[in-house]
Parts: structure tokens; sequence; C-alpha cells
């Protein structure tokens, strides 16, 4: 009887030892994107995470986001058309969609070593007026924003942050 | 006694074969990790002289190694490979239509390469745009706006498409634009990030050239 528990107790004993083994062997062994320089988002998004609307009406929302310090982003009408705009989108089938939006006016800004052109960029916080329709119901939203940072010498490539957003219907 | 000899025996086999499985399986991860590894030209920023105030100088991994070899295409669709410039002073020069700063230095390029052009050297422009493959109408407008943009800018020298596919070994292109110098035997003598100046380029040429040390 002895002998049959401390059978049962080795073999439990193994693989709980076998079963930690194999599920630190599935770490990954590069952390985060391969190589990547780790870069911050030039653009994160503040607020709000969670909003009650009125089910079926228009409503306007207030996003807010912020562009990391020493970094600037195209206005949504940047002055050359080459350039990519700030520009927000809500997928289809999230329970809300986006039926337009409103953008903050671009700051003039010059590149220090070529002050005759003039961009229209934003820095720091701006806020992007959505008007949404939310169907009934509770909604993660998760709302996006293309941009395109650079600051006064070089220019990252676009990028496309999620702003995530418990809409509540009602 | 003999039932649960065969059970626990069973269960010992099936484990010893996950752990057979899961050890092979890191051994393939960690070789793939090393490949990763190998083949991803780091960066980093450093102060140039030292101090840490002074301006920060771009050191890239490939840094007096052999620039990596690459064929990409042109916006006509012809195949370029940089083993086709041997012998030749260079400047990759990885810029995007999207980027002000990229716009700014395209004329010093222009310039510098049309100065030093009798004495063998060229700049290659690889545009760092998306391109969707997958979609042939997508892919030519894409082609048009770069071509309009090298149109509109002058532009003499080769520009390829589809930086992406090369960034790996060149550091990563986190930032444009980007510029590799490389001498006649191919290696790589100097590297700069985003927007410096015209006289900044052009000693990092006449290095290139063997003009000046």
């Amino acid at each position: 009887m002895i002998a049959r528990k401390t059978g049962m107790f080795i073999a439990l004993a193994a693989a709980l030892t076998l079963s930690f083994a194999l599920a630190q062997a599935q770490q990954p062994l590069i952390e985060g994107p391969a190589h990547s320089s780790a870069k911050p988002a030039a653009v994160v998004f503040l607020y709000p995470e969670q909003i009650t609307v009125p089910a079926g009406k228009p409503t306007t929302i207030a996003l807010h986001f912020r562009i990391a310090p020493g970094l600037h982003i195209n206005s949504h009408t940047p002055r050359e058309e080459f350039l990519i705009p700030a520009v927000l989108a809500i997928p289809d089938g999230t329970g809300a969609r986006l039926d337009s939006a409103t953008y903050p006016p671009g700051a003039d800004f010059t590149l220090p070593l070529d002050p005759k052109t003039k961009l229209s960029v934003y820095t720091g916080e701006f806020i992007i007026q959505a008007r949404i329709v939310a169907s009934p119901g509770e909604h993660m939203v998760e709302a996006k924003l293309r941009y395109q940072a650079c600051d006064n010498n070089a220019c990252m490539p676009p990028r496309t942050i999620t702003a995530a957003i418990d809409v509540i219907g009602k | 006694m003999k039932r649960n000899t065969l059970v626990i025996s069973s269960v010992l086999l099936i484990l010893a074969a996950f752990a057979w499985a899961g050890w092979a399986n890191w051994e393939y991860r960690k070789q793939a990790a090393e490949r990763l590894l190998a083949s991803s030209a780091q960066a980093e920023l450093v102060p140039a002289t030292g101090d840490s105030d002074s301006p920060l100088q771009f050191l890239p991994a490939i840094l007096g190694k052999p620039a990596p070899g690459f064929t990409l295409e042109d916006l006509n669709g012809r195949k370029v490979s940089l083993a086709g410039y041997k012998g030749k002073a260079l400047v990759i020069n990885f810029w995007a239509t999207w980027c002000a700063p990229c716009k700014l230095e395209t004329p010093w390029l222009i310039e510098l390469r049309n100065q030093y052009a009798a004495q063998g050297f060229e700049v290659l422009g690889v545009s760092a745009d998306d391109i969707d493959r997958g979609d042939p109408q997508k892919l030519s407008d894409e082609k048009r706006a770069i071509a309009r943009f090298v149109q509109e800018t002058h532009i003499p020298y080769p520009v390829l498409i589809d930086a992406d596919s090369i960034s790996r070994p060149y550091g990563g292109l986190d930032d444009l634009p980007t510029s590799f110098f490389v001498d006649r035997d191919g290696t790589v003598i100097a590297a700069q990030v985003g927007l410096t100046s015209k006289d900044e380029i052009e000693r990092n040429i006449k290095k290139a050239m063997g003009i000046v040390k």
C-alpha cells in the first residue's frame, strides 16, 4: 500500500515537474517584435474608456489623444498631397459606426532646415470629435487612428493605433 | 499491483514523449531565434564625439562590413541588384514620399550625384512607401504615386521600391531618411539617419570615394 502511494506520488511529482519544464520551454525566446528598437508609440489614446449613448441616435464623443514630446503628426488636412493625414475609423461590425469625425485644425510647423515650407500638424494633446451611432447593448469598439509621425529631422512609417472604448447603447 | 505499475509506466511514457516534443520544439525555436539575431542588424545612436551634448551619430551593426546584398525592382519593374554597382561608390538612400525631411534632402543628393557621377559615384534611392503586391491595381497606383514624386523632384538616379523587404539587414529603418555610404569595395563606411546637412553627406560621399579618409 505504501509502495503504491509512493509510486503515485513520484508519478505526480514527475508530471508536475515536466509540466513546469514544458511551460517554460514555450516562453518566447525573443521578446516583442523581432529585434525592434522598441520605440514607444508616437501617439497614445487617452480617454474615454467607457461611454453611454442613446441607442440608434447619432452622438458626438470627444476622443482624446496625446503625441509624444518632440514629435508631431500630420493633421487631417496636410498641406502637401504626399503627406499622410491623421484619419479615424471604426471597423464594421463592432456595434457602433462612425457617422462623421471632426478633426482639430492643424498648427503651422516648419522644419528648422526649411523655414519656408509650412506643414499642418498636431502636437501634444488633440481631440477628435467622433459622431457615432451605437446599436442597443454593450460593445467593445476598437476605433482606429492612422497617423504618420516625425520629429524635426526624421519621420517614422505610418502607424495605426487602437482606441478601445466600451460603448453602451441604451 | 500490476495494473498500477502499468498505468504509472504509461503515464511516465506519455510524459516523456511530451518532454521530448517540448525539448525538440524549444531547440528548434532557439535555433530560429539565433538565425534571426544573426540576420538582424542592430543599430544604435551614440554621441558623435563621446560628449553627451554632441549630436547623435547613427552606428549600424553593418558599419565596416559588406553592404547587405539585395535585388529590388525599379519603377519600371526592372530588377536592380546591389552587386551590379560593384566598383562604384554608393549612397543607398532610404526615403518615402510621405517623409518631409526626405524631400528636403533629395535636392542635395541630386546635386552631389551630378557632381561626382563622373568619378564613379551613384545614388540608389530605395522607397519605403507601402506597396501591396497582393493587389495589382493598388500596386500600380502606389508605383504611380512614387513615380510622380520622382518626376516632380527630378530624381535622376535609380529609384527602387519595397525597402521593407530589405529593412532587417539594414537595421530596421525605423526612421527616414536613412543613408548608407558604401565604398568601391562594397563596404559600408558611414551611415546617417535623419536629416543632417549637405556638407555632412558630401563628406561621407568623399570618404566612400576614397577622396578623404
